[in-house]
């Protein structure tokens, strides 16, 4: 696969960082086909857009033969996120406190974070074919 | 993403607009900003008002940015933030480190 491919409520991109915006605008579009408000979709462009910037870059290693995947589904009372890479896994445990002082101005390791206070839920599966990153918002309309 | 700046005052004003989010814009800002800090210019700031939202990518190119004027005696300040990323600048910490004001003329009176 050389470039981004979508099917119903999945896409599926090569590891680069330049399809990061395929990923953003395929979120949004059917987000506000869903009719939810500009901040919520914020608050999933941001936390996909990260988590997928991860996936890239740390689970598959900006290995452009490597896949991201990507699916949505919207429910009346939530939105759910899955992304899937091709990657060994990590301890999400072990990430360095972005908040604490000696870290405050490193330039990566908060993103983890941000994920966290945007979304209600984030959980991690690791296996063999990979690492999936669910991320789920309840709807307040 | 767009991006364009201009000088004023001696002051170089960053104008980026859309969604810094990674990928090859976010490189964009990152290297302006690194070419203006190597032309030895010292006051910088980065008009966030045209900004809809920005991750953790932006946010690392705003605090390079910072700490290498800062390492070299100048400063980037921030302006016109949105509230959203406000949100995201109170949640990471980040609010404490920069100075932020609501438009650009003040940042720029602020570097006086």
């Amino acid at each position: 696969m050389d470039k981004p491919e979508t099917s119903g409520d999945i896409i599926r991109i090569p590891s680069e960082t330049r399809y990061i915006a395929d990923v953003d605008e395929f979120i949004e579009s059917r987000l506000r086909d869903a009719g939810l408000n500009n901040s919520i979709i914020a608050d999933l462009a941001i936390s996909v857009t990260e988590i997928v910037n991860n996936a890239i870059l740390h689970g598959n290693g900006a290995d452009a033969n490597k896949i991201v995947q990507v699916r949505l589904t919207v429910t009346p009372e939530r939105i759910e996120v899955r992304v899937k890479d091709q990657g060994r896994g990590f301890d999400p445990d072990k990430i360095p406190d972005p908040l604490a002082e000696a870290n405050l101005l490193n330039v990566v390791g908060r993103g983890l974070l941000i994920v966290r206070s945007l979304m209600d839920s984030v959980d991690f599966n690791f296996s063999d074919s990979g690492t999936e990153i669910v991320i789920a918002k309840s709807i307040n309309k | 993403m767009k991006l364009s700046h201009r000088e004023t005052e001696g002051v170089i004003i960053l104008e980026p607009k859309g969604k810094i989010m990674g990928g090859p814009d976010a490189t964009m800002l990152h290297d302006l900003l690194h070419e203006f800090i190597d032309q030895n210019k010292k006051k910088v700031v980065i008009d966030l008002s045209k900004v809809e939202w920005m991750n953790s990518t932006g946010l690392g190119i705003l605090i390079s940015g910072l700490t290498t004027l800062r390492n070299n005696g100048g400063e980037l300040k921030l302006a016109g933030v949105t509230e959203k990323i406000e949100s995201l600048l109170t949640i990471t910490k980040l609010i404490t480190v920069f100075d932020n004001y609501d438009n650009v003329d003040e940042a720029v009176k602020s570097f006086k």
